[in-house]
């Protein structure tokens, strides 16, 4: 049967795009324009879903953007919110979370044991005995949930965009677009976004006729102006300091910053409450209007409008004037209405009831639908039905009308304070932040002239506040009866009185939760779960507060509001993660490293070689690894150290600004020398180390680890700042590239680029120098870190690859290999050196590291001495050695962060472990126990087996490559 | 159906009394006064009551009772710590969690769910084989499982992390749970207030009187209360309280956030952690993801919620489940932290007689609610703080004596 | 985001900047107690109100100080560092 309506003036369908999709096995016919809900709608579907707890049938509540019961999957996508989404050709949907189907739902059960499901119920049992519990709780995991996630949906990545604005106006109703027109005409900024697929607001349903050619004429206007950006099918997710608002479209989230805010958001219509308020066909008012004037579908055949205010009573006609036989207007109220309109239904022969309510609806067979009402007299100060005199009336539908809660979400994030006007039984903000203005419905000003004139008066102060002068408007009170219903509850013995519909909570789980202690509105919100659902609390949160009120016997006022977080709606994922940035550093010498197969991993944000597996070769890593290793011990290696952290440190107190950082000496320095630099913060623990160069007298080159490098960089600078010395810091990480060649050939392969006589006793490891390497301006490095001899090469980054690649060549004939930062590690575990960072952690000191000789405590000061000198007053707890395992030594190797044992205690771990081929013996550096320090002392390790590894403290591994 | 509900279908009037009583006025005096009705305050209350006796208690609560990060948190239960101290104190908790719905008779979801913090890098491994070794020496169930025993466990994750941020293993720790959180407010609300220990609501301490070194007093907007011990359990409010009592401490606050989807049938069934990715995220039982990632970066005293929290956190999401791109998030929100330099809390004694502090519980609040409880119990009815907690006396700083647990930066949820 | 303001250049969004704690004077390490240095290095007044805080814009490299309330989050100025406050 369909409820298609003839042509409407006003409706947003295109009648010459029909087209066909698919419903729960069934075939549906829509235009295009129809969102899922009105389409079934018009088709006479009426159970749009099943409710979350006790999977009732449910169909339109609101149409807008909060029937939480009718959510559907296409088999890809989940929980899609029919009563919004537009329906697309040739979709095939099924409700989520039914058992056997929307209508036959198996679970429906659950409705009937529903007494035994009081409030809370999940606290009160399944606990006892313990055993049982993942039992019950496996069911009850199962029973939750709404749609089921499809793991093969597609990674969807938005992409962002960034807007800026004078004036960002949410809700392109009449008071939105009032205010956007005047703020454009005084030449400033303006976007206005608006959530539904028209501009418009309340007047694209609410009094549509009436106003078409007021709204035509207000959109006209702002099409034309070039400073208003009207956005629909955009809603404002929430508000962010500064006036951040992420607007969210399909298409992706675009960023707006404003100057000013104005938040002309409306109103949503709230339910009152009655037993069985919940079935198919009972809806709200504004959703009658909304699929009449919107998609032309006639909301039921025959029903009944029961209301709390005035708006009822619009409804009432416009429910007449599309074809519904209206058999009464229940008027919950004593005095019933003035309105005008009373005449005019009364000429409809619609009959209008006042200090009656809607005692209950009786479902229909299966409860999916509405088969009668019943009607009686209610005293609304008691709030309690007088069921003497029962009516019952047949019919198909209800509407209903109770009054507004204010779509002030964005309002209560941006720190508004709200106060509860008892006129307009709403609350309305009393005290806005700077910059954010509110209009229209959101502000408790209802009647048509003045909305428009309150956009007016909102934008006034919008501009003043961005420095135009612009003339105040003046806005009238609120006249006439109030817009919302005081208390809209129908009590009734048998329950089933919905407040919020997400989360099928009744009136008497308030009252009992209330009986339990949780009198409070955030107590009760957690212990009922009401406002926790999809929808936020949209059309529960206020009669919520209501009833705690009534409980409490106080004035709402006392009760307050919970508090309104974002998002304004359930924001997407692949929305809000955006694109998803990774960035990463690359090296000068990065394509080389990966031609000859560098094996890339992250230091930092730099991307460097672990090793290199070149094409054809059948190593493994550690094969590969060990094969580099023994180049640099045998031959020659060559290592990109590009990522070190390099900062130049100028100016006339330069050595004296690297004395009071670093725990050294650097004013006696030679130029053409370097010295290690260790860097403590202010506890004394180790934070870095490098090298500080002596290039002039009042010229340092300094290099830093590589992941520190930022930080050590911005430590230095505070530090110029603090220190009042002379001195100025150049970060040149990025600018130069590195490298280091090590290993017997090392001298021999760089002579060939360069004059400097590199002979030990020439230029003996220490030394550093300024000079050309392969016609490039350099710095030379003898080091002694990885080998024996090795050098470092710093230059400028442009230079990096050709001088790189000259050397290799170069360094054919010698044997030269590339190695990755594994072979390094091991190699500088090998001579014995411990990394800080790697072998010490967040709380070790140097005297537990045995860096005492980099440390001058004679100095007047250096970052962490002070505390040093106290740390040195305390007996050490452990301290960091080389070991050696036995050369015979059986059972699994060890992993770095094995424990120490010793007599069954944790007395250390390994820092670094590894197999060194050059040595043919597994070295490590392991913290011990301080009385263990000596070379030749022996402990355990216990290997990830279990079973404890003797090992060797030694002075150095190259003790060991001596003796061999 | 459990036959404890049944009478709830056949009785008449709601057969459940209050959780606790509605405490309007405080008295003069009381033995010890709690400021704080989180889960802390509350547990203390009830273990001094339980284990001790004391009953002549106050809670104040400025607020609601656990409104603060009891109700914040995101409810992940585990002691895979890495220092012996604490993996023993966390462990004490997991054991108290595990019978605490049945000691309590309140439901608290204690679910066990196992729980895998991963690696994206062999540094971020060693950490975890550091903390396993640690772990499985004092007895607890946390090894170092290979990229194939995470993808049994969680096949929907992609193991490459979309190419980012391949996961190369993981810390699995067997006892980690999720729980309840408000209900374990509840439970020792409802549990201190059977033994006689008064709950006050909107009830805020504005003072705190010290005379000759001593606590005697503390003032309230609900009156004065005379009292010579003083449990601070405040968390993100401690710099206030200890500023009362003019007591320095290493505590700064800074906002942690959190946040939910849309509900979803089950199909995560275990707590994932991810450092590199700054990400943590378990399923809950009505079916939401609930997810997390690092502290803000800078002090702030306040629970609002930013952008870029959840920009960061649902992008790296969708590394970890490339499916998720269509679910939605539903709500934001956070807790103020009280972060101590090394990652572990302030616990004990402190130089006033009297005034006892349980704070810098920075993230890892929540897993530690009943064993502080219990610890801080004993430690104002003996005035002593038991072994298990010495090594968190606030001395420790001016003794430079830090916990181990800054000894690795890792996301410590 | 939140925008912050640059003394060298202007208004930029909070991703731009690292925050480096309070402002906090150095006792003279030579005539401090042990425990005035231990207190100086890992004491911090944590209670909220108004603070002196480093800050660091890091694309240009500059450091400055705001004075921020620490329940807001509002920014009242922000300068370099004047010379006279330079410590030691």
């Amino acid at each position: 049967m369909s409820s298609r309506l003839i042509n409407q003036p006003t409706e947003w369908i295109d009648r010459d795009k029909p087209f066909s999709f698919t419903y729960e096995g069934q075939k549906v016919t829509a235009f295009e324009g129809d969102t899922i809900s009105s389409a079934l709608w018009a088709n006479g579907i009426r159970v749009l879903g099943r409710s979350f707890k006790y999977h009732r049938a449910r169909g339109i509540l609101t149409l807008a953007n909060h029937d939480v019961n009718a959510l559907m999957t296409d088999g890809l996508d989940t929980n899609i919110r029919a009563d919004v989404l537009p329906v697309q050709a040739d979709m095939t949907l099924t409700a989520v979370n039914t058992t056997g189907g929307v209508l036959k739902d198996r679970s429906q059960f659950i409705d009937k044991i529903s007494p035994l499901l009081p409030v809370g119920f999940y606290y009160k049992a399944f606990h006892t005995p313990r055993r049982f519990f993942p039992f019950w709780e496996d069911k009850i995991r199962k029973a939750a949930g709404l749609g089921e996630v499809n793991f093969n949906y597609p990674r969807i990545p938005k992409p962002k965009q960034h807007a800026h604005c004078d004036v960002l106006i949410i809700g392109a109703g009449i008071s939105g677009l009032s205010a956007a027109l005047s703020v454009a005409e005084q030449g400033l900024s303006v976007i206005i976004v608006d959530e539904n697929a028209k501009a418009g607001g309340s007047l694209t349903y609410d009094m549509a006729d009436q106003a078409s050619s007021q709204l035509a004429e207000l959109l006209n206007a702002i099409e034309q102006h070039d400073n208003i950006r009207l956005i629909t099918n955009a809603y404002a997710a929430g508000y962010y300091a500064d006036h951040l608002v992420p607007i969210v479209e399909t298409s992706g989230i675009t960023k707006v910053r404003a100057k000013a805010l104005i938040v002309a958001s409306g109103a949503f219509e709230q339910p009152p409450v009655f037993r069985n308020n919940d079935l198919p066909g009972v809806m709200m008012g504004s959703a009658a209007q909304r699929l009449i004037y919107r998609y032309a579908v006639k909301p039921f055949e025959k029903g009944v409008v029961v209301t709390a205010n005035d708006y009822g009573y619009r409804t009432a006609l416009d429910l007449v004037s599309a074809g519904v036989d209206v058999l009464a207007v229940i008027d919950m109220r004593r005095e019933g209405s003035r309105s005008p309109l009373i005449d005019e239904l009364k000429d409809k022969q619609v009959a209008v009831h006042k200090a009656s309510c809607v005692y209950e609806v009786i479902a229909s067979k299966h409860k999916l639908g509405v088969s009668e009402v019943v009607i009686c007299a209610y005293d609304e100060l008691m709030a309690e039905a007088d069921t003497k005199n029962k009516i019952r009336l047949k019919c198909d539908g209800v509407a209903m009308s109770a009054g507004w809660a204010p779509a002030a979400a964005l309002l209560y994030q941006a720190g508004t304070k709200m106060r509860f006007d008892s006129g307009l039984q709403q609350f309305v903000p009393a005290e806005l932040p700077e910059g954010v203005f509110a209009a229209g419905k959101v502000n408790g000003v209802f009647e048509l002239s003045q909305r428009a004139l309150d956009g007016q008066r909102a934008a006034a102060e919008a501009m003043n506040y961005l420095g135009k002068s612009v003339a105040t408007v003046e806005v009238k009170q609120h006249q006439g009866t109030s817009p919302s219903h005081a208390y809209p509850v129908v009590n009734h013995p048998k329950g089933k009185n919905f407040v919020d519909f997400d989360e099928d909570i009744q009136v008497k789980d308030f009252i009992n939760a209330a009986k339990e202690g949780f009198d409070n509105i955030e107590l009760m919100k957690r212990f009922t779960t009401v406002g926790m659902g999809p929808s936020q609390g949209k059309h529960s949160n206020m009669n919520a507060i209501r009833i705690l009120a009534r409980i409490r016997d106080l004035p709402v006022e006392k009760i307050g509001t919970t508090t309104a977080r974002p998002f304004f709606h359930p924001t997407p994922i692949g929305h809000l993660g955006g694109r998803g940035f990774h960035p990463h550093r690359y090296t000068a010498m990065h394509e080389w490293h990966i031609e000859n197969g560098g094996q890339m991993t992250a230091a930092g944000l730099w991307m460097r070689p672990a090793c290199y597996l070149p094409e054809g070769c059948h190593l493994t890593a550690q094969q590969a690894t060990h094969q580099e290793a023994m180049a640099v011990r045998t031959k020659a290696g060559i290592i990109d150290n590009s990522t070190l952290g390099k900062i130049e440190v100028y100016g006339p107190d330069a050595a004296a600004f690297l004395e009071r950082v670093y725990t050294g000496k650097f004013v006696r320095q030679k130029v053409g020398q370097y010295r290690i630099a260790m860097l403590l913060d202010e506890a004394g623990v180790m934070v870095d180390d490098g090298l500080a160069c002596r290039l002039e007298e009042d010229r340092f080159y300094l290099t830093t680890s590589t992941t520190n490098s930022a930080m050590v960089y911005r430590q230095l600078q505070r530090e110029a700042q603090l220190c009042g010395l002379s001195v100025s810091l150049a970060n040149l990480t990025g600018a130069k590239a590195a490298m280091t060649i090590a290993g017997p050939a090392a001298a021999e392969i760089i002579s060939q680029f360069s004059s400097v006589d590199l002979a030990a006793t020439a230029f003996p490891t220490g030394s550093v120098v300024e000079t050309q390497i392969a016609d490039i301006e350099c710095l030379l490095l003898r080091v002694a870190f990885v080998a024996e001899q090795a050098f470092e090469i710093h230059l400028p980054a442009a230079a990096g690859l050709s001088v790189w690649s000259q050397l290799m060549q170069a360094g054919q004939p010698f044997g030269l290999q590339a190695y990755g930062t594994d072979a390094q590690r091991l190699l500088r575990l090998e001579m014995g050196h411990h990394l800080i960072g790697h072998d010490t952690d967040g709380l070790t000191n140097p005297f537990e590291a045995h860096a005492e000789p980099l440390i001058a405590m004679d100095k007047t000061f250096f970052t962490g001495q002070r505390s040093l000198q106290i740390i040195a007053k305390k007996p050490l707890n452990k301290t960091l050695v080389n070991f050696v395992l036995d050369s015979n030594c059986v059972g699994e190797l060890p992993n770095e962060c094995n424990l120490v044992i010793d007599n069954g205690d944790i007395a250390g771990r390994i820092t670094s472990i590894a197999f060194s081929p050059y040595l043919q013996r597994v070295i490590g550096i392991a913290f011990v126990p301080p009385e263990k320090h000596l070379p030749g002392s022996r402990f355990d390790i216990r290997n990830d087996a279990g079973d404890l590894i003797a090992a060797t403290v030694i002075q150095s591994p190259t003790e060991l490559a001596k003796s061999a | 159906m459990p036959l404890r509900l049944l009478k709830y279908a056949i009785s008449r009037e709601h057969p459940a009394p209050r959780f606790f009583r509605d405490c309007v006025e405080p008295k003069k005096t009381y033995d010890v006064v709690i400021i704080g009705g989180g889960g802390h305050g509350l547990a203390a209350a009830y273990y001094l009551a339980k284990d001790y006796g004391i009953t002549n208690v106050a809670v104040l609560e400025k607020g609601y009772i656990g409104g603060g990060n009891t109700g914040r948190n995101t409810t992940i239960i585990r002691s895979n710590y890495l220092t012996p101290e604490g993996v023993k104190f966390y462990d004490a908790s997991v054991k108290i969690y595990e019978g605490l719905s049945e000691e309590l008779d309140l439901n608290l979801f204690y679910s066990n769910r196992g729980h895998f913090t991963l690696a994206h890098t062999e540094s971020a491994m060693r950490t975890m084989r550091w903390r396993a070794e640690v772990n499985k020496h004092v007895g607890v169930e946390s090894y170092v499982v290979g990229p194939d025993e995470i993808s049994k466990a969680c096949p929907q994750l992609d193991i490459s992390c979309s190419g980012q941020a391949p996961i190369i293993g993981a810390l699995y720790h067997a006892p980690g749970s999720v729980a309840r959180h408000d209900g374990v407010a509840w439970g020792y609300a409802r549990g201190a207030d059977q033994f006689g220990v008064e709950i006050f609501q909107n009830t805020e301490v504005t003072r705190i009187d010290v005379k000759g070194g001593k606590v005697c007093g503390v003032q309230t907007n609900n009156g004065y209360i005379s009292t010579n011990k003083v449990l601070s359990a405040v968390a993100g409010f401690t710099p206030r309280i200890t500023q009362m009592v003019d007591l320095q401490t290493p505590i700064v606050i800074h906002p942690l956030q959190a946040c939910v989807t849309e509900p979803m049938k089950p199909w995560l069934d275990t707590i994932l952690v991810s450092g590199s990715l700054h990400v943590y995220v378990s399923q809950s039982s009505r079916g939401e993801l609930v997810m997390g990632s690092s502290l803000d970066p800078y002090e702030m005293h306040s629970t609002r919620s930013s952008l870029d929290f959840v920009e960061g956190l649902t992008s790296h999401i969708t590394d970890m489940f490339p499916f998720l791109s269509n679910v939605k998030v539903v709500r934001q929100w956070a807790g103020m932290a009280d972060l101590t330099p090394d990652f572990a809390p302030i616990m004990g004694k402190t130089p006033i007689e009297g005034f006892y502090l349980d704070a810098g519980w920075g993230t890892w609040g929540f897993k530690a609610t009943p064993i502080s409880g219990k610890t801080m119990a004993e430690t104002i009815a003996r005035d002593m703080a038991p072994d298990l907690i010495k090594s968190f006396r606030l001395s420790r700083f001016e003794d430079y004596e830090l916990t181990g647990e800054k000894g690795a930066a890792s996301v410590g949820h | 985001m939140k925008l912050l303001q640059c003394p060298v250049n202007g208004i930029r969004p909070l991703s731009e900047f690292s925050y480096g704690g309070e402002f906090r004077t150095m006792p003279d390490p030579d005539s401090c107690t042990d425990q005035q240095w231990a207190a100086y290095v890992h004491y911090r007044s944590g209670a909220p109100g108004y603070k002196k805080e480093w800050w660091y814009h890091m694309p240009s490299g500059t450091w400055f100080i705001a004075e921020r309330n620490t329940i807001t989050d509002k920014v009242s100025r922000t300068y370099l560092l004047p010379k006279m406050e330079v410590a030691v």
